[in-house]
């Protein structure tokens, strides 16, 4: 099968390609209706292989001159078979700037425990329609102990640079990790543990049926209602603001602290191993913020000045890569009021330094950010 | 102020929807009353764009527009994956433009609005010289995090500002005693300088 390309210059050509095209039944790529084909405008018609030769007689016939645009539709298709497969299979082709759904993100993790030392995949719990969470822990093998750097993803099912941000993190430590000093340096006195996503169930719902779902998957109301914000569901002054009780909303906060599976899978390392966690990073999108403790409160966490301090030296470093600017304070004070979030969790139960970060944009697109998007951002957070 | 509501002094500056490139700055005052209404606006602002190469721009996408001869319609503009056709991206503008007027008369001190995405778009071919657009749009409302479905009808002729007819879905979700149900429909006139899209 052969692809054409024609530019009709009379009405009369327009006329006998139309006769032509609907005769034969030729299959139009563009435009899409007989009617729409216009002089001097692109044509472009699939013709079946056993009928090539008799359209090109009857152009040349009519004095119509074309271009064969695909030789083989056939061999393109095959090409992009395999392209397609060999990319799913090796992260090195793996496409770090587009957004991938889970059976992908999935099958990444896998592939980068087989390919790399540093990285072991762990079991960390199942979601409420029992899929796995897993984490990926990135640790330069040492007989000495390691300080630990948390990061989740995800949380929220639409925000889907996140989960595309921790993806990218990944990749960049283990990339640059022979080439970079800095990397290594910080290897060896700390381990990461990256979630890539947390809120599985949602992202999947938010891939498959509603782009701008937010919640997890949670039915409740004998099943005529679904989700908690797992954002709202952690043990932080839970159900106190910023929240509702009814599950149609929103921000519903479940129907207790830690009424989730999701959250307890994550309390429950966090609390296991909280003595050794330096720092709890928890990524969302949009707004541009990197928010410290409290939301449920204006009072100051103890050692605020120190996690300003830090936030702000993250903000500069991010605007110096491609002039971004982001909003550096307290849930509370810049953003709104909320209880049960994981970030005040985590500070609340003792890790010193916990913070939100809620990548870009400003609200042009907000959660449906461009994948042209990706790199920048996570360049920038990086 | 006392008895009438809380008044914001602001200073700003304005950057270009797609390119981000400064587009010059405003001074106003927002005035939330204490009852429910839309919070009322004095704005003035320097425009960094010539006024008369926004009026070319605007003319020649009018004139794009109306050169076609089958009305525009699309759908989730921009798509789950965030990419917008170039052809849709002008609707796409307009629709953000309409929608600022929506989101005006919705909020107040404690809730505010994101346009979040166009579900559906669809041209009403006018025998007049105007372009009249009829769309269904995702509103992301802060902080309750809703999205809000909402019907917006929308004229426009160049040089003249956008009319805006609206519906949006009642939203029963309340964390304070704030905002209330907004089902209610108005024939808008937005006193705006003219879109650069």
């Amino acid at each position: 099968d052969q692809v054409l390309h024609i530019v009709p210059e009379t009405f009369q050509q327009v006329q006998h390609l139309q006769h032509l095209c609907s005769t034969l039944m030729l299959d139009l790529w563009k435009p899409q209706l007989l009617e729409d084909i216009r002089a001097g405008e692109d044509l472009h018609i699939r013709v079946p292989a056993p009928l090539v030769q008799e359209v090109k007689d009857s152009l040349d016939q009519h004095m119509i001159s074309y271009k064969v645009l695909i030789n083989d539709v056939q061999e393109l298709v095959d090409e992009s078979v395999l392209k397609e497969r060999s990319q799913r299979q090796i992260p090195e082709g793996y496409n770090y700037t587009e957004y991938h759904p889970m059976e992908e993100i999935y099958e990444w993790m896998t592939q980068i425990e087989k390919n790399s030392e540093l990285v072991t995949q762990h079991y960390l719990g199942n979601t409420v329609e029992n899929r796995t969470i897993y984490y990926l822990q990135i640790s330069q093998p040492s007989n000495k102990p390691k300080k630990i750097i948390w990061m989740d993803c995800g949380i929220h099912a639409r925000e889907w640079i996140a989960p595309a941000f921790c993806q990218w993190f990944i990749k960049e430590i283990l990339q640059n990790y022979e080439s970079d000093a800095t990397i290594r340096r910080f290897l060896q006195n700390l381990d990461l543990y990256v979630l890539p996503v947390i809120n599985v169930d949602g992202y999947i719902y938010s891939w498959e049926a509603e782009r701008l779902w937010r919640k997890n998957r949670a039915p409740y109301m004998n099943g005529t209602c679904y989700g908690t914000d797992l954002n709202r569901n952690f043990n932080s002054s839970w159900g106190s603001v910023g929240v509702s009780f009814n599950c149609t909303s929103e921000v519903f906060c479940g129907s207790g602290p830690e009424s989730e599976p999701e959250t307890r899978a994550v309390a429950q390392l966090i609390e296991e191993k909280k003595s050794d966690i330096l720092c709890y990073l928890t990524v969302h999108s949009y707004g541009q913020y990197i928010l410290t403790p409290y939301g449920s409160t204006t009072t100051p966490p103890s050692n605020n000045e120190e996690l300003m301090q830090v936030a702000q030296k993250a903000a500069a470093a991010l605007m110096e890569k491609y002039g971004t600017s982001y909003k550096v304070g307290s849930t509370s004070l810049i953003l709104y009021n909320n209880s049960g979030s994981s970030r005040d969790w985590a500070h609340m139960i003792g890790i010193p330094f916990s913070y939100t970060f809620e990548l870009r944009d400003n609200g042009t697109y907000g959660f449906v950010l461009p994948p042209d998007q990706i790199q920048p951002t996570c360049e920038e957070t990086m | 102020i006392p008895g009438m509501g809380q008044k914001y002094y602001l200073q700003f500056t304005t950057e270009d929807y797609r390119s981000r490139e400064n587009a010059g700055s405003c001074l106003a005052t927002v005035l939330y009353p204490k009852k429910k209404s839309p919070p009322a606006v004095n704005i003035k602002c320097i425009n960094n764009k010539d006024q008369k190469q926004i009026q070319e721009e605007d003319n020649r996408l009018y004139r794009k527009l109306k050169h076609q001869t089958k009305p525009i319609i699309g759908s989730n503009i921009p798509d789950i994956f965030g990419n917008m056709e170039p052809a849709f991206e002008p609707v796409w503008a307009l629709a953000v433009a309409g929608s600022s007027y929506m989101m005006w008369e919705k909020s107040t001190e404690n809730v505010g609005y994101f346009m979040s995405q166009v579900k559906s778009v669809k041209q009403w071919m006018r025998k007049d010289d105007s372009l009249e657009f009829d769309y269904t749009i995702l509103l992301h409302e802060m902080p309750t995090q809703e999205m809000i479905l909402c019907h917006m009808r929308l004229i426009w002729l160049p040089g003249r500002p956008l009319k805006v007819k609206y519906t949006c879905e009642s939203d029963s979700h309340q964390l304070e005693d704030g905002s209330g149900m907004e089902s209610g429909s108005a024939a808008g006139i937005i006193h705006e300088k003219e879109e650069n899209f």
